[in-house]
């Protein structure tokens, strides 16, 4: 998205320009006349002469201010326009000229700063097109897309005519799951750029996570030729994948792989594949060659991941462990150590816990973390009351707090409640669980009960058709998971 | 929260962690949940002490039962079920043990078997004089009196035909099935758990019936071939997952020795998504009318609710007794039925694979349950995959304790991954009395201790010395028959029910004894634990109380009181009519 920022930066300078001149004129007097000309005539270092002197004797006279600020931006001299700009909205706050140039300054700048000036340029012209756009493109930036997307639509007409924009428009929509609409301005964008790659693998993969992955198959083929890069191939496995032909998919993925040794992201999702069809030897052998080529902590994360499947924990727990080393910003370790600290002590949950929270030291406010303690304590079966449930309500309480997307962590929110027999706590949580996962199976089984027992018996049988539909569609999932494995050599030279 | 790759791809790896970490398993649910943590121990003994008895006893022949060192299909895997049974009305329970068979063929043991219970703690193999010998991939049991002729009659589910032997009385039985309109034509179906219940109170015992999947060994997919048929990345047997479910059926008694499927007018038939395993048939919302609940495996187990006027509604995941507490589906095999907190209600328990904890219900007296697994300490153990269950009273001190026996179903994992052995030990489960439960390893004996391959079990008194024993069936191996020897003696109470208005069998009657300021029900019923059927005779810890007020609930509706009844023996109890001499028992 950068080089659309700077782009549409460029692109509206002169018609600011232009336009806050034009402006100012109006009310010009000789003096200001003479600066005006100097300035459209780009004599920048003259025109500052002349306003050195008119500033001396009206240093409160925004307008000035406004054009030593056009002055310096035709210079190049960004920092001492802005700083113009800031005398001139001191002397005069909805000076709107003033407004639109720093603003145009902080927002070539990519500085969130310029969000502020904006909001205020749009309380005095609400329907300004081109501001909803700057706005549109900074919440994007910022990954407001809930904001963003608000814009974009009120820019229609400058964002179509920007592609750069258009794709941002539909990434934001695809990260509010508003899959039909980001179809929709992707679809846009690739008429407007129909042989960029990037714009049809845009395309394809919202019509992925819409679920129509024939038409994601149907708008990449063009790209799936032999010559296609890893990127094009790593979309086309998961398209693949989900038109129900994985041999095609782990082809394309190995072909990936041959294609760009060094491509972690590769192996990673080879790995995906493998867990996805219970291939887990399959899946280690092939992250193994990853490693060996470039031993990245993603991918001793992945290769974790497969040991705990074989009930091999002591390689997963090494594998945890370099990871950590490698790569100890990897958020997902210290998680991955603490879940597996919980699967290796089964039975003995006491240890699990410790070694939960002594990662926690380190980690006081991991999310995954402070949710995995609840999770124990839970499951350890601390009564109702008891000082261990309230840490583990505590805990998960903190972890919604710190991370409120963990839906997880509502859901045992949701436990905890239902125990406790706050059966309206439980029901909102179970809610907000649903809010973002609309088919999650726990969520629906504690709301159902926690209805039950708050008597309120009216939205129960929805639930439960909810409910049944949520298991069918698991286990067509899980259907279509298993209707293929990967095999490894060995295993298929046994057969 | 399933990851699929997609999301992979899109998602942060952090949201995923979970699911990624969380062992997939192959063919059967099972949630990877973790034992909760082992309260210190109580220090307080245990008097009730096991030794399996089956060699002296006369119990030689293996249950034979598929592959022994592998297991190609399902069919060889989930074994069979036994039976406590009076086949000649002599006052001492005899014993009925199932068997399967091998794929390349029936060994000569592969039958069956009956044995009569010589009243000197062995037994006498009487299976081909009973007319009771059959060779097949049997597995349930249930008993009851389907003709109110006096004498409990047998019925067998198999995959393939089940089978119906009527007792006739002189210590034979005659296989009916044909005669009671219970053939079933078209491919062979997988009958699975069964239950004599007289659903419409008519007195006569009908027959349900539940289905596992629909098997065939043509179209059975083989180890490896799939990924449901791999467990821990080894090659297993395949199923219940990937292969399609049964369809559960209710059979209308007649009146006149035949019965007439009624699932579909019954509401039975919508229940069609579901891997059927023991049925447990009991009034667990004390309406008067008995409900059915279905464990299944892999999917959600089902409670059928009676609704007086020959039909059911399916009410299991509403009550709380079809899911796991986090909403999944559990490999739901045994169940054991009792009142494990003594509040006059009908409490369940089902047992579940290895890494999940069994499933412990309490019920509220309206049939809503809340789970209590982990409130009642049993969430402790998760090591095993765990079959036939009861509720029983093992130390007569008045408060039921739990026992289940355990099993792998993959003998040929143990050789790669010895953590996961094919025979696993006996768990027992004491009753503090305080709503808790205390796992007693080492304390129990070297009955508890023993590791077997087991299946189905039967709780009884095969000796007739006033304590609960214990028939465990184990996969090709002999039985086990396990003698409680009780260091300290204290009181109890035997209720036999013969019905009259009722099923003669009186299954279907729900007991309250009352002692001590201790409520405790029971229900009479044709099969429980897994696939397998416990004594008739109710039998009551009484602690230290030497007597006990009845409350009888029989399944005609009558209401019955019996005050301050006498402990330390049985009390045979004729509905309508009172306290009647017991026939045979001669203590």
């Amino acid at each position: 998205m950068k080089s659309w920022l700077f782009a549409k930066g460029v692109c509206l300078l002169p018609l600011l320009v232009f336009i806050q001149i034009s402006f100012a004129a109006q009310a010009a007097n000789e003096r200001n006349s003479t600066i005006i000309t100097a300035l459209q005539s780009g004599e920048f270092d003259q025109a500052l002469e002349l306003l050195q002197s008119a500033l001396r004797e009206s240093p409160n006279n925004p307008q000035l201010w406004m054009f030593q600020g056009l002055a310096f931006s035709g210079k190049h001299d960004s920092q001492s326009a802005l700083a113009s700009y800031k005398h001139a909205l001191k002397a005069s706050p909805d000076y709107l000229p003033a407004l639109e140039g720093a603003a145009q300054i902080q927002y070539q700048a990519g500085n969130a700063d310029a969000i502020p000036l904006l909001e205020h340029v749009l309380k005095i012209r609400p329907d300004d097109v081109t501001t909803h756009a700057m706005l549109a493109v900074l919440s994007e930036k910022k990954g407001d897309c809930s904001t963003a997307v608000q814009h974009f639509s009120r820019a229609t007409p400058a964002v179509e005519s920007n592609p750069d924009a258009l794709q941002g428009y539909g990434f934001c929509l695809l990260k509010l799951k508003q899959t039909e609409d980001a179809i929709r301005v992707f679809k846009e964008l690739l008429s407007s750029r129909p042989d960029d790659v990037r714009s049809r693998r845009a395309l394809a993969t919202a019509q992925l996570s819409a679920d129509k992955p024939q038409d994601a198959l149907a708008t990449m083929q063009p790209l799936l030729t032999s010559d296609a890069d890893v990127e094009t191939m790593r979309l086309g496995s998961a398209i693949y994948e989900a038109n129900k032909d994985t041999p095609a998919a782990v082809k394309i993925l190995r072909d990936a792989i041959v294609k760009d040794p060094s491509h972690t992201s590769l192996y990673v999702d080879f790995a995906e594949l493998a867990m996805d069809h219970q291939s887990f030897q399959a899946g280690v052998e092939m992250v193994d060659a990853g490693i060996k080529l470039h031993p990245d902590a993603q991918l001793y994360m992945a290769r974790g991941v497969l040991y705990v499947q074989l009930a091999d924990y002591e390689k997963a727990e090494i594998d945890f462990e370099e990871a950590e080393k490698l790569d100890p910003s990897l958020g997902m370790s210290a998680a991955a150590q603490g879940m597996l600290a919980n699967e290796r002590n089964q039975n003995d949950p006491a240890q699990a816990l410790a070694s939960v929270r002594a990662k926690l030291v380190k980690k006081p406010n991991d999310a995954f973390l402070l949710y995995l303690q609840g999770a124990i304590l839970s499951k350890m079966g601390a009564d109702p009351g008891s000082t261990d449930f309230k840490k583990g309500l505590e805990s998960t309480q903190r972890a919604v707090k710190l991370q409120p997307s963990l839906t997880a962590a509502h859901n045992l929110l949701a436990k905890f409640y239902l125990d406790a027999g706050e059966n309206a706590l439980a029901v909102k949580e179970c809610r907000i669980v649903l809010q973002q996962t609309p088919s999650d199976q726990s969520a629906l089984y504690h709301l159902v009960i926690a209805l039950r027992k708050s008597g309120n018996q009216a939205e129960i049988p929805d639930l439960l058709k909810r409910l049944a539909k949520a298991r069918q569609e698991a286990t067509k999932q899980e259907g279509e998971r298993n209707r293929y494995k990967l095999v490894v050599a060995s295993e298929s030279q046994s057969k | 929260m399933t990851i699929t790759r997609r999301s992979f791809v899109a998602l942060s790896l952090c949201a995923s962690a979970q699911s990624l970490l969380a062992q997939q398993e192959g063919g059967i649910a099972s949630r990877g949940v973790k034992a909760q943590a082992k309260p210190a121990p109580s220090g307080r003994p245990f008097n009730a002490q096991f030794t399996d008895v089956a060699k002296d006893a006369g119990l030689h022949a293996p249950v034979i039962y598929g592959g022994i060192d592998q297991k190609k299909y399902i069919v060889e895997a989930n074994g069979c079920g036994c039976a406590f049974i009076d086949y000649d009305n002599d006052g001492w329970m005899d014993i009925f043990l199932l068997s399967g068979t091998r794929l390349e063929g029936a060994p000569p043991e592969a039958t069956n078997r009956l044995y009569k219970n010589n009243r000197d703690g062995t037994f006498t193999d009487v299976t081909e004089k009973a007319g009771l010998k059959a060779v097949g991939w049997a597995n349930g049991v249930c008993v009851g009196d389907y003709d109110n002729d006096g004498f409990d009659d047998i019925f067998c589910t198999y995959f393939g035909q089940n089978r119906l032997f009527k007792n006739n009385g002189n210590g034979t039985f005659m296989d009916v099935t044909k005669e009671a309109g219970l053939l079933q034509p078209g491919p062979a179906r997988w009958g699975a758990g069964c239950a004599f219940v007289d659903y419409n109170r008519d007195g006569h015992l009908d027959l349900f019936v539940s289905n596992y999947i629909r098997f065939s060994f043509e179209h059975a997919p083989v180890p490896g071939e799939k990924s449901t048929c791999n467990w821990k990345g080894i090659p297993v047997n395949c199923g219940p997952r990937g292969l399609p479910t049964g369809r559960h059926i209710l059979y209308r008694n007649n009146g006149d020795g035949t019965f007439t499927d009624v699932s579909k007018q019954a509401g039975i038939d919508v229940a069609i998504e579901s891997y059927g395993m023991t049925v447990v048939a009991a009034d667990f919302d004390e309406d008067g009318w008995p409900d059915i609940f279905v464990a299944c495996d892999s999917t959600p187990s089902l409670l059928f609710m009676n609704n007086h006027d020959g039909t059911f509604r399916e009410e299991g995941v509403t009550r709380g007794v079809a899911l796991s507490d986090d909403g999944m589906e559990q490999a739901g095999m045994g169940v054991g039925i009792g009142d494990y907190n003594l509040d006059g209600h009908l409490d369940l328990f089902k047992t579940h694979f290895i890494d999940d904890t069994s499933g412990f219900y309490r019920n509220d007296g309206k049939g809503n349950f809340d789970e209590v697994t982990r409130a009642a300490r049993i969430g402790v153990e998760t090591r095993f995959t765990s079959w036939g269950a009861g509720i029983v009273d093992l130390d007569n001190d008045g408060n039921p304790d739990v026992l289940f026996v355990t099993g792998s179903v993959y003998p040929e994992v143990e050789k790669k991954l010895p953590q996961y052995p094919y025979k696993t030990r006996r768990v027992l489960f004491r009753n503090l009395g305080n709503g808790t439960f205390e796992e007693l390893e080492s304390q129990g004996g070297e009955g508890i201790s023993a590791a077997h391959s087991s299946r189905g079990c039967a709780f009884g008194d095969f000796d007739n010395d006033g304590d609960m024993d214990v028939l465990i069936v184990n996969m090709n191996e002999p039985p086990s028959l396990l003698r409680n020897d009780l260091k300290v003696k204290q009181n109890w109470l035997k209720v036999k029910l013969e019905g009259v208005k009722s099923n003669r069998s009186a299954i279907g009657a729900r007991v309250i004894a009352r002692f001590a300021g201790k409520s405790q029900a029971q229900a009479l019923v044709s099969q429980s634990s897994y696939y397998s059927c416990n004594d008739p005779r109710l039998h009551f810890g009484l602690g230290p109380a030497s007597e006990a007020d009845l409350e009888i609930y029989w399944p005609s509706g009558l209401h019955e009181s019996y005050p301050k009844v006498a402990g330390n023996r049985l009390v045979t109890i004729l509905e309508g009519k009172g306290l009647v001499p017991n026939r045979g028992w001669n203590r």
